[in-house]
């Protein structure tokens, strides 16, 4: 950076989980010179949980994050099972995988209709006042029925099977504490009907609005970079299977099972942000930035094993290709996600063996380590003990989804800049397009770095880091 | 909303604790511009898990992974997690882990409507239908090692259950599905006194409902710092505050 150049700061950002900021850093000339996308707090948990015992660990560990503590919990009790070396039973696979589908019909109608949705139904110039779901509620009731609806029959799914409706305390090592009534699955079977038709219609929205707006979305930038998610003979899959790369052109790299992730996936700390970074490395890939989610689901899978989902998916690379890498496809890709977890729902409880009562089986505490990966809705989440003789935690490693984003939502948060920013001159709509860039990944800042804290800010410094100018709306007197 | 700072408001609800600078400021920011202020959720009441962190220094937290961070424009961690009450006056605590939805909606509408919002005072005991009768047990039992009576109260089975320490108002739903509870309300109203000794209450309770010796049971306490130091030992300024939990 040469002297006398100057940052602009998004803080908060907002409609997203947890505290981010952006930093935007210009040249002499005025033009964008570099742009950060980062985390303000940490908690530690990391760190604090260490000497805990493993039967404590899931309940606990799934407090890093209210909106995916169900992925947390089953990736927890999925890594203890490797480490102890119980195999659960299939009932209580099924159950857990229901679980899982809730997790993600919560969070996508969550991530839709709250937190994407105000930005295509609205312009970026609209008054930021108006930009919120509720007033979109005001406007069109029906649609804020809807995303109630959805989102309730996510929470309906935990409170029935998990036992409570955040912070599930059903699931333990060894499988469930308690199995599914008959006259539960069947509410449960009603209510996944209308979650289909409600999963349907919103998809049909979505892709409305997403196609009245794609010529200005295309344009909010595009990362080519590998894609990472599981997969199961070569279909979406959210709870088991391996895990698949393929490269920026759509040829698998390599495929592992979960023991050998740590293998191919490195952690990294930045000294500007509260959030870790993780980059692929093997032989051929050394320090290899790749993207997980829901547009990775569909770059490293050819189908889907449900109906409608599969339809969607084929028409979803009939468009934007395979892999697809613009960023504003993980809000379509994310439809998708949800249709299919919709359909899943309905499947899994189509099954009348699912009440059945061998939920559960005695594990026993033992030294060793265990690795637990399961699709979250921002991808691929991975959690790694190891364990003392008694069962108690001694190491501990996380890899979460918007951590593995982190590369790519800086890299992604720069072109936007450039492309709004020429001269010192800052276009307006400027905020808006980055948060929606930002917001595209529905980031979870709160996961990346354990923490809970502020959130997104954007500031203007000069290039010794000296704050010119913080925003909100100020920026745009600068 | 979209807005990036804080107007003036009648009511702002606050989730989340303080652990940075940052939020001090933010927190002051927010109790200047709003009538009455509500914490919700357990990190934001009494610090909560989060203030599991309070067990380690600010080093320790930083030190592992976090070495290459001094001197970055990163907002500086305070010495421990606080809940909000240590900065700031609070007009009602919702505690809970998650906050149960319908003491929130119960809480806004008596706001709404100029009422002090109904209270719950008591242990979660009251709401659990278990049915407690001591037993002559030899030892105490971890979470999953033995699977629970459907009826019975679980510390009578040997459980190290916190629900006759902890606030009530959720309803009991992880004892009634089999689980212990883990004290996510936070201690009830009756340990809110400065005198009060959450621990040897507890090891009472456990003594004389297993027949196990007091001695035995203090020991097995005191060996894990995750059974209280999670929710019911987090902070709130005891004998002042009380009454405004909800």
């Amino acid at each position: 950076m040469s002297k006398g150049t100057r940052e602009i700061t998004i803080s908060p950002t907002t409609r997203i989980e947890g505290h981010g900021k952006v930093t935007i850093t210009l040249d002499a000339e005025g033009n964008v010179d570099d742009a950060y996308f980062y985390a303000t707090e940490i908690r530690g948990f990391d760190i604090f949980l260490m000497g805990m015992e493993a039967a404590r660990l899931p309940f606990i560990i799934s407090r890093i994050c209210g909106v995916c503590s169900t992925a947390h919990v089953i990736a927890s009790v999925k890594a203890i099972e490797n480490a102890y070396q119980t195999q659960i039973t299939e009932t209580a696979e099924k159950l857990r995988e229901l679980l899982l589908m809730g997790q993600i019909i919560n969070n996508h109608a969550l991530a839709f209709f709250f937190l994407t949705l105000p930005d295509f139904y609205y312009t970026s110039e609209e008054d930021p006042r108006k930009r919120n779901v509720f007033q979109i509620m005001r406007e069109k009731p029906e649609i804020g029925k809807k995303a109630i609806t959805l989102r309730n029959f996510g929470a309906r799914i935990f409170e029935v099977i998990g036992k409570r409706e955040v912070h599930i305390v059903s699931v333990i090592p060894g499988g469930l504490i308690t199995p599914l009534k008959p006259h539960e699955r069947e509410s449960l079977l009603r209510l996944s009907e209308s979650a289909c038709t409600i999963a349907h219609e919103a998809t049909a929205l979505g892709k409305e609005l997403f196609e009245r707006n794609w010529q200005d979305f295309r344009k909010a930038g595009t990362c080519k970079t590998h894609y990472m998610a599981l997969t199961q003979d070569n279909a979406m899959e959210f709870y088991d299977g391996n895990i698949r790369v393929v490269d920026p052109d759509g040829i698998t790299q390599t495929e592992f099972t979960p023991e050998e992730f740590m293998k191919h996936v490195q952690e990294k700390t930045s000294p500007w942000t509260y959030a870790k970074f993780a980059y692929l490395r093997s032989e051929k890939l050394q320090k290899t930035v790749f993207q997980v989610g829901p547009t990775a689901r569909m770059n490293t899978n050819t189908k889907a094993t449900t109906e409608d989902a599969n339809k969607e998916l084929q028409e979803f690379k009939k468009k934007f290709g395979s892999p697809a890498h613009a960023t504003l496809l993980f809000d379509y890709a994310r439809m998708i996600d949800l249709l299919y977890a919709c359909e899943r729902t309905r499947q899994l409880l189509e099954d009348e063996t699912l009440t059945r009562t061998d939920t559960r089986l005695k594990t026993m505490p033992r030294s060793g380590s265990g690795i637990g990966v399961v699709e979250a809705p921002r991808g691929t989440l991975v959690h790694r003990y190891a364990f003392t003789e008694t069962g108690l935690l001694k190491a501990m490693k996380l890899i979460i989804p918007t951590q593995i984003n982190n590369a790519a939502i800086n890299l992604n948060v720069k072109d936007a800049a450039v492309q709004f920013i020429h001269r010192g001159e800052i276009k307006p709509g400027l905020l808006n397009r980055i948060e929606m860039v930002v917001r595209a990944y529905d980031p979870c800042i709160k996961c990346a770095t354990r923490q809970e804290g502020d959130s997104l800010k954007i500031e203007i410094r000069d290039s010794r880091g000296r704050l010119i100018e913080t925003s909100g709306g100020s920026i745009f007197k600068a | 909303m979209d807005l990036k700072e804080i107007p003036e408001v009648d009511l702002a609800i606050v989730e989340g604790g303080i652990r940075t600078e940052a939020d001090e400021d933010l927190i002051r920011q927010t109790r200047a511009k709003s009538k009455l202020l509500v914490a919700l959720g357990m990190c934001a009441t009494h610090g909560g898990v989060t203030s599991l962190g309070n067990l380690k220094s600010v080093k320790k937290l930083l030190e592992k992974e976090y070495s290459l961070l001094k001197g970055t424009k990163l907002p500086e961690l305070t010495d421990l997690m606080y809940p909000i009450c240590n900065f700031v006056d609070v007009d009602y605590y919702i505690p809970g882990c998650p906050p149960m939805p319908l003491l929130i909606v119960h809480t806004l509408k008596a706001i709404a409507n100029n009422k002090i919002p109904e209270r719950h005072t008591s242990v979660v005991c009251i709401e659990c239908r278990r049915k407690i009768i001591p037993k002559k047990l030899d030892r105490l039992y971890g979470i999953y090692e033995k699977e629970a009576d459907p009826d019975l109260c679980l510390v009578s089975q040997g459980f190290v259950c916190l629900g006759s320490v902890t606030r009530e108002g959720c309803g009991a739903p992880c004892p009634r599905a089999g689980f212990t509870c883990f004290g996510c309300r936070g201690p009830a109203d009756s340990l809110l006194y400065r005198e009060r000794d959450c621990y040897t209450l507890l090891v009472n309770v456990i003594s004389s409902r297993t027949g196990i010796p007091e001695m035995t049971v203090k020991k097995e306490l005191y060996r894990n710092p995750f059974i209280f130091h999670t929710f019911i030992f987090s902070r709130l300024e005891r004998t002042k505050e009380r009454e405004r939990v909800i």
